[in-house]
């Protein structure tokens, strides 16, 4: 291109100082601003705030629902991958290897429930999940199992178990297709190499698919990971609130809680570091656990 | 005989989920159509006579004809800025050589693995001291700047596959770089364009946690807020009929989208989610 380094410099800035400066506006420096705060004892008016130092962080150590927060949190995240991965392995399998016609309507439908909104695929579930009028408790009559019939959300014990159906529910459907997307690069002819050899079905997967999707494997399975650290507070909120008696309590719903409910905007932030740092230690232990050569036959 | 066996066994899964997916679906446009009365006689059958009158309800008594057009234009303004601020600069991060593009590149994709809850608390007050608390065009810019990095990855994707030739043409014919980026490369990476602009809109449209934060009164509620606001005051007035078209009304715009753009949506995500 012929143009001056001033003119190119110009173009550059053009590109991309608006744009950063909104980001840092409104992304970086909120974030590093989160950081300062939780050195801080502040409800919220200006003049309030008051530097405490570390005491936020004594505390958090103190808080004796913060463990609980963290337990539920890594609950939801070890119950998504494996009931997610188990399930959308087999759908995606399923779908690609078994020439299925009627296959384009299953990815289609199984993707669906990935845009819809948390509010009200949280309020569905709620519904569904309802002592007296919910799908759950009315089948278990219908079969006979009255025994089994409990308040779902309402109950201490399995309120928190109870979140995970709609999170798998809500998720399958992308995970799927990023494992189909793997499994439809595996050239045929591995296949018909392990069935002249003698391979069974089942060998085949475990032996030719699984090897060969594992970088889709990996990253789907660092997503969940991501994503429910990150965001697991969102479904919490809205069918629970964090309730009963605390049991469903994640870190990012109490952070919510003290900052925006009980306005203790400092403690809040600290927690707020805490879901940061523990999200980044989890990511940097899974990916060098996961580390595994990329297979090639 | 063994093969169409197994073959049932496997289906048998997939028709479950499927029924899994659908139904509850279903049931919540039935529900729509139900009085209270019906909801609590047969929750899960059909209504007897089809009435609107929930729809009715829920717009006029319960303001949802508000929060659909604060969520229309939470929608639409987010994804304009959206779009406004991700071309230029994925354009600069994949064609133009300087120092520091990769870090930049690098920065903005790992803000999509940063959990942005601790941001939101000095953004709650930040937004306060520019006047953009409980407001809809505050909202929007928060949206819009959420969404960057997501959609200045699937843009620089896009714009990579364009061939050098035809900006390195245009340039000789005297186009400057501005003229390049908006009559070259935006037209030819407008199918990028759109997808990134659907998956937005749908995010801005479903958006709760940031709302719910950022907007304090009624009137400002974007639809997500209005409906979890209707959801928890049915415990006391147990007007699920008027919940169920509310969520019906949310939903449609959703489903429709889903049904023109469903390859481009899913790929989009699939993407986004490969690097991310």
């Amino acid at each position: 291109m012929v143009q001056s380094k001033k003119q190119k410099y110009l173009f550059l800035a053009f590109c991309l100082v608006p744009t950063m400066i909104m980001f840092s506006i409104f992304t970086l420096y909120p974030l590093f601003n989160g950081l300062y705060y939780s050195l801080f004892s502040w409800s919220g008016s200006s003049s309030a705030a008051e530097f405490t130092g570390l005491s936020n962080y004594v505390k958090l150590f103190n808080d004796s629902i913060i463990p609980r927060t963290i337990f539920h949190d890594y609950f939801l995240v070890v119950t998504k991958v494996f009931g997610i991965m188990i399930l959308a392995t087999f759908f995606a399998v399923a779908l690609t290897q078994l020439r299925i016609k009627e296959a384009p309507f299953y990815r289609i439908v199984f993707f669906f429930p990935n845009i819809m909104s948390v509010v009200v695929i949280g309020i569905l579930w709620s519904f569904i999940y309802n002592p007296s009028l919910g799908l759950i408790n009315s089948g278990l009559e219908l079969v006979g199992l009255d025994s089994w019939t409990r308040p779902w959300l309402g109950s201490e014990d399995w309120a928190l178990p109870s979140l995970v159906l709609p999170s798998v529910w809500a998720g399958i459907g992308l995970f799927m297709l990023m494992l189909m997307g793997g499994i439809s690069n595996v050239s045929k002819s591995y296949y018909e190499a392990a069935e002249i050899d003698g391979a069974t079905e089942w060998q085949q997967f475990w032996k030719v698919t699984l090897p060969l999707i594992w970088p889709q494997i990996k990253i789907s399975i660092l997503y969940i990971v991501i994503t429910t650290l990150n965001g697991s507070f969102i479904i919490v909120q809205v069918m629970t609130g964090g309730g009963p008696n605390n049991s469903t309590h994640v870190m990012g719903s109490y952070l919510y809680q003290q900052a925006f409910q009980q306005y203790n905007f400092g403690y809040g932030a600290t927690i707020g570091v805490m879901i940061l740092i523990l999200s980044l230690i989890t990511v940097l232990i899974m990916q060098f656990f996961m580390r595994r050569e990329k297979v090639e036959y | 005989m063994k093969k169409s066996l197994s073959r049932i066994v496997i289906r048998l899964p997939l028709i479950l989920w499927a029924i899994a997916v659908i139904y509850p679906i279903l049931w919540m446009f039935i529900g729509a159509f139900k009085s209270n009365a019906e909801i609590y006689a047969n929750p899960w059958g059909l209504p007897h006579v089809f009435n609107f009158q929930n729809f009715s309800q829920a717009w006029n008594e319960y303001n949802i004809d508000t929060s659909v057009f604060n969520s229309l234009i939470v929608t639409v303004v987010g994804a304009l800025l959206t779009l406004i601020m991700a071309i230029p600069t994925a354009y600069a991060l994949e064609r133009i050589v300087f120092k520091g593009n990769r870090f930049l590149f690098t920065l903005y994709i790992s803000a999509m693995m940063i959990p942005t809850v601790l941001g939101w608390i000095p953004l709650f007050f930040l937004l306060m001291q520019l006047n953009l608390l409980d407001n809809i065009f505050g909202l929007s810019i928060v949206y819009a700047v959420s969404q960057l990095p997501f959609s200045i990855f699937v843009l620089t994707s896009f714009m990579g596959t364009i061939p050098k030739a035809l900006e390195e043409s245009a340039a000789m014919d005297g186009l400057s770089p501005y003229g390049v980026l908006w009559k070259i490369i935006t037209p030819l990476s407008m199918t990028g364009i759109i997808t990134v602009t659907i998956m937005n809109a749908i995010q801005f449209w479903n958006e709760y946690f940031m709302a719910l934060i950022f907007l304090q009164s009624e009137e400002n509620y974007t639809l997500a807020l209005a409906i979890d606001y209707i959801s928890n005051e049915a415990e006391y007035t147990n007007a699920w009929g008027t919940l169920f078209a509310s969520l019906a009304i949310a939903i449609i715009p959703v489903i429709v989208l889903y049904a023109i753009f469903q390859r481009r949506i899913s790929k989009g995500m699939t993407e986004g989610a490969i690097k991310g």
